[in-house]
């Protein structure tokens, strides 16, 4: 028996990647969201703020599969994540281009081998993708580094790394959780600049970071989490300025 | 495989390939046991004793002889003196006997060949004996004293011995591929944050352990083999490099075979079991 509902592909194909209702989500005895409403459209940028130990990584988790809600409805890619199988809950995860706050990578592969384990994943082979992934390497700025061993990169460069992989099958979604720690406010902007590009492919982009001043660097939809209550700050998108561009 | 064979892996390499020595040196134990079993059972079987009840004295042992020249199932016969009487007393007694004070000896000794499993070969030979104007009776080796049981006994302690032993080797392979896994952990997790399923992340460590494993258990095969030829050509004397081949039947080359196959089932059960927890443990957090 199928447990995708119509209603809810027929939302994804309208657009709407992410749909959460009133979910509460948490660890061991701690409820960390607290009926958290939200959602994520394609093409659309949303920067989720707030200070630290609000629950924006877990958010990130809740977005990424990794965390099921505890109550309320998650509805991701039109699969309600509390209903479906572990196949299909893998299936949508392979939309999902996700940047963790420390980036996991098979160190001793070099950055190019990483970025093109999505790509090998889906059954390509290295003739079909080495050109993709190339680009890719020239995107994030990390040429020099692309045959390097993980290890051997600076934070910086595993940060860019971490973001080709999540683009390089090319997701409906992409989630970056602080992908500016660290940086420096210049390279921050960049690789947020670099992430919002992606909605002009029409993928929808969440950024969770504590840094508010990044919803300048693009047309971006604000959100706040406080105290694992999230709120949304713009109801509609920002226009499109020299700025932001 | 990827970096299988080298680094760290290689001390996995040798854990499965000494198991797989051990446990196919253990399978080659097993057959040697097995077919000294069989030899004796063989040679306990071709042997009899006739005893002579009529005529008395040595016209009646030479009757029989003659008769028994003849006789269906009956290779050889020689007349028992009193000197491999009491040889034979000695060696079944335990305590010494001399010939002088043995009683006269009415007895011989025969060879058999073998004959099907429901042949009455002592009715046999009693009855060629009865044409030859001789009464008499054929002692077989008895089944049921330590002779006869004990084969058969020996023969099922060796090979279920040889099978416990296989499986605990088998569970040593598989908990050390689970090593294999956990050095393989961040692959798992990366897999599983990029939308592999458990069958995917799983499968594809237990693939390199399974390849990891035919190969430690082809070693330790290898290595078995060649200790048991020296071990044969060492303790059997009759054992040559020319003779070796018509030696070593197929089924000597079971455990052999057996070793790497078992490896690689075990160390690809070990590391997929253990890959698969630590998919469950990245896919689930919370």
């Amino acid at each position: 028996m199928s447990r995708l509902n119509h209603t809810d592909l027929e939302l994804f194909e309208r657009g709407v990647l992410v749909r959460l209702s009133n979910v509460d989500a948490g660890y061991g005895a701690a409820t960390v969201l607290m009926g958290v409403d939200f959602e994520a459209r394609a093409g659309e940028v949303a920067l989720v703020t707030g200070p630290a130990a609000a629950g924006k990584t877990t958010l990130t988790h809740v977005l990424r599969l990794a965390l099921p809600p505890r109550s309320g409805r998650a509805l991701i890619m039109g699969v309600d994540v509390g209903r479906a199988s572990g196949r299909q809950l893998a299936e949508v995860k392979r939309k999902i281009g996700y940047v963790a706050e420390t980036p996991t990578f098979i160190e001793h592969w070099s950055a190019f081998d990483n970025i093109a384990m999505p790509l090998r994943m889906i059954g390509k082979k290295p003739r079909e993708y080495a050109d993709d992934v190339r680009e890719l390497v020239d995107f994030v700025g990390i040429s020099e580094a692309a045959d390097l061993p993980v290890e051997k990169l600076s934070g910086a460069e595993r940060r860019r790394c971490a973001i080709a992989r999540a683009l390089a099958a090319k997701p409906h979604l992409i989630l970056a959780d602080d992908p500016t720690a660290g940086m420096s406010p210049a390279d921050g902007r960049r690789v947020v600049r670099l992430l919002a590009e992606m909605r002009r492919v029409g993928a929808g982009v969440v950024i969770a970071s504590q840094d508010e001043s990044l919803a300048d660097c693009a047309p971006i939809l604000r959100w706040r989490l406080e105290r694992g209550r999230l709120t949304q700050v713009d109801t509609s998108l920002p226009a499109e300025t020299e700025a932001s561009e | 495989m990827r970096n299988a064979l080298t680094g760290v892996e290689r001390a996995l390499f040798w854990t499965l390939a000494f198991a797989a020595f051990a446990a196919a040196a253990a399978g080659l134990g097993a057959r040697a046991v097995d077919r000294l079993a069989v030899q004796y059972e063989t040679q306990r079987n071709a042997y009899a004793i006739v005893r002579v009840l009529a005529p008395e004295g040595p016209a009646g042992l030479s009757a029989a002889e003659s008769a028994l020249r003849g006789a269906p199932h009956v290779a050889s016969a020689a007349v028992m003196d009193a000197q491999r009487a009491a040889q034979l007393l000695t060696q079944w007694g335990g305590g010494e006997v001399l010939p002088e004070d043995l009683p006269p000896i009415r007895l011989l000794e025969i060879e058999l060949r073998p004959a099907g499993p429901n042949v009455d070969v002592s009715g046999d030979v009693v009855a060629a004996l009865a044409q030859g104007g001789v009464t008499a009776e054929v002692i077989e080796a008895p089944n049921t004293t330590a002779g006869g049981g004990a084969v058969s006994r020996v023969r099922t302690a060796a090979l279920w011995g040889a099978i416990a032993f296989a499986l605990v080797m088998a569970i040593i392979v598989s908990l050390s591929a689970r090593g294999l896994a956990a050095r393989r952990r961040e692959l798992v997790t990366v897999m599983c944050d990029l939308g592999a399923t458990r069958g995917q992340a799983a499968g594809r460590i237990a693939d390199e352990a399974a390849v990891l494993g035919l190969y430690a258990g082809a070693v330790g095969g290898a290595l078995a083999g060649v200790v048991a030829l020296v071990v044969m050509l060492l303790v059997i004397p009759a054992a040559t490099i020319e003779a070796l081949p018509q030696m070593i039947l197929p089924i000597d080359l079971a455990p052999i075979i057996a070793a790497p196959l078992g490896a690689a089932v075990a160390a690809g059960a070990g590391a997929r079991a253990a890959a698969s927890y630590f998919h469950a443990k990245a896919a689930r957090l919370g």
